[in-house]
């Protein structure tokens, strides 16, 4: 059994838990569970403060969908969360006073990990309030140098979730086939 | 018990849950079978975090209770007064390894004398942003400058009125507009001959298209509302929410995409902006981007502009927010590869192995609302003749995931 894993980032309220739990195959496991079955003679269980879930992607193989805990400080972890993952999926929440300042900043932070991957944007809660626009987010991005997909993304639907990853996947390898669509 | 097969058993003390769930996802992702986490009295190493609240005083109580047991401790500042393998926050995975087999040596050892503290030596955390090179500015197509960002911010701000009629028109879901195609049409494509190239080419400047085309980006140029008035009821473009006022039986304006307006037939008016832009009771507001672009899409049919080149490598310069458009065949594989490699019409259709009308497709929807370019610096002209994107080492995972994405 092989593990691949896409990480979700970006601040508190962005939709991390509510996207996992979109595309998972069950309701997101809490990492109570993974951390009992790492872990036999542990009784207490933590609540612990990542999001997680899994897609099954065949016999052999399944993806785990990690959430990182939306905390903007200092954050040691996350070089451990990321290592080995295949790509990070980065939501902004448009209700924030300055989104554009989420976004550089975990751009910053995940940098060696995006440089070696690739990272997808989605924008949430756009429906809640609609300015700054997709077009905003794209100057940001280009006075960076940056071309990146930036999608208006609703964390509860699963099919603005899954075009994201999508996205990722393609500009991960744009070889890749797309199945009759 | 022989301990080179049973797992190392390591106690976290002192830290936060989040640092903790961390680490039990390291254990779990990397090295399931070398460490598992445990309750402090059964471990064999203990990592410590010293930067809590009473750190020190646990750590006393801990080496008087567990003696023989390794520590590694873990702390944001230089501090080695205490024997035992040390690392500096933020921590690297290479950094815990290491420190993990260091300390995995010294529970092997006969305690004998006490070994002198360690740091183990990480990189520096990186200093990010803004070292990436400035893109190149983006290339129109067309005559109209859009303004400079700071300008198309400042407009914006003011104008929620219309938020309420966002998506109100479903622009994503319509199988009809992914209309007959045949295909096979361009099978045998020439470029180099005149009259095929003719036959996948249109005049897009006398459509509906081009005319709105025309009229969208004067009015975000001007910072004006625009009326565009033709055989159609007139169409009102509110350019700072990027709206526009159409009647409510908007749709058979992508009707007329297949017909060609001389210009005396359509006019295009600024419009005061102290005016009344409140749709009428017969009208609606919609977003004009997804209009845009499906409005060019029905017009294409497969086609593209007069006087595109069929050979000159195209880069992408914005991805469209493909969430709430339609996606065209194989639209986010023709994106990516142009955000990676500035790569030409013929050859994305080669390379992606697609037919080469849906490429053409989705090229005049995105050159409509400038999200794609001919590449014209010269990096970007010698990219696109090194050879096209590598296989990821991972596309079988991946192929089944995109399979997953798709059915449920
Ligand atoms: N209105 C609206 N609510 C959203 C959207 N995306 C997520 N939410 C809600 O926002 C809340 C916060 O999401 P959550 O997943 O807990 O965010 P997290 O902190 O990043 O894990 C939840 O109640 C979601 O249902 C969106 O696009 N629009
Ligand atoms: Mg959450």
């Amino acid at each position: 059994m092989t593990n691949y894993k896409i990480i979700f980032t970006g601040p508190v309220g962005a939709g991390k838990t509510t996207a996992i739990s979109s595309i998972s195959d069950r309701p997101p496991v809490s990492t109570d569970k993974v951390a009992s079955d790492m872990t036999r003679d542990m009784k207490k269980t933590t609540t612990v403060a990542c999001d997680y879930g899994t897609v099954r992607l065949n016999d052999d193989d399944c993806l785990h969908l990690y959430g990182t805990p939306g905390q903007q400080r200092f954050d040691f972890m996350w070089d451990i969360l990321v290592s080995g993952g295949i790509g990070l999926v980065l939501l902004l929440d448009n209700t924030r006073p300055d989104p554009f300042q989420d976004m550089t900043f975990f751009l910053g932070q995940f940098q060696d990990f995006i440089d070696q991957t690739q990272v997808a944007v989605g924008v949430t809660q756009m429906d809640r309030k609609s300015s700054p626009c997709i077009d905003d987010y794209h100057s940001h991005l280009n006075k960076q140098g940056l071309t990146i997909p930036v999608f208006d993304v609703d964390a509860r639907k699963r099919h603005d979730v899954s075009l994201l990853i999508k996205a990722l996947l393609f500009s991960l390898d744009p070889g890749l086939l797309e199945n009759n669509d | 018990m022989d301990n080179r097969t049973r797992p190392v058993k390591i106690a976290a003390l002192g830290m936060e849950k989040r640092t903790y769930s961390t680490l039990q996802l390291f254990f779990n992702d990397h090295c399931k079978d070398s460490y598992v986490l445990v309750e402090e009295n059964s471990a064999d190493i203990s990592i410590i975090d010293m930067d809590g609240f009473q750190a020190c005083r646990m750590l006393e109580e801990h080496k008087k209770q567990y003696p023989d047991q390794p520590s590694i401790l873990i702390s944001l500042s230089h501090d080695k007064a205490h024997d035992a393998v040390y690392i500096r926050k933020p921590i690297m995975l290479d950094a815990l390894s290491s420190a993990l087999l260091k300390a995995k040596e010294r529970l092997q050892q006969p305690v004998t004398e006490t070994p002198a503290a360690e740091e183990i030596v990480q990189k520096p955390e990186q200093q990010t942003t803004d070292k990436k090179p400035k893109a190149a500015a983006p290339l129109l197509l067309n005559n109209v400058t859009p303004p400079p960002q700071e300008t198309v911010r400042r407009a914006k701000t003011g104008a929620k009125r219309f938020d309420q009629y966002r998506y109100s028109a479903n622009f994503l879901t319509e199988d009809a507009d992914l209309e007959h195609i045949d295909t096979r049409l361009a099978a045998n494509f020439n470029p180099d001959n005149p009259l095929q190239a003719a036959e996948f080419q249109y005049q897009s400047e006398q459509t509906l298209q081009g005319y709105f085309q025309q009229a969208y980006f004067t009015a975000l140029q001007k910072q004006q509302n625009v009326v565009l008035k033709g055989v159609w009821r007139p169409i009102t473009i509110l350019y700072k929410s990027k709206q526009l006022r159409v009647e409510k039986n908007f749709r058979h304006l992508y009707a007329l995409s297949g017909m060609l307006f001389d210009k005396s037939e359509v006019s295009i008016e600024l419009l005061d902006n102290d005016a009344d832009c409140e749709p009428g009771l017969n009208e609606t507001v919609l977003p004009a981007e997804p209009f845009l672009w499906k409005l060019a899409m029905r017009t294409s049919r497969g086609r593209v502009p007069m006087d595109t080149n069929f050979t000159a490598p195209i880069k992408l310069i914005r991805w469209p927010n493909f969430t709430r458009i339609i996606v065209t065949p194989h639209a986010l594989r023709i994106a990516a590869l142009w955000a990676k490699q500035p790569t030409s019409l013929m050859n994305t259709a080669s390379y992606l192995a697609i037919p080469l009308q849906h490429v053409f497709m989705f090229y005049t929807a995105a050159v409509s609302l400038n999200f794609v370019a001919p590449a014209i610096t010269e990096k970007d002209q010698t990219t696109a003749t090194t050879p096209p994107v590598k296989r990821h080492r991972y596309r079988k995972i991946f192929q089944h995931l995109l399979a997953r994405l798709r059915n449920n």
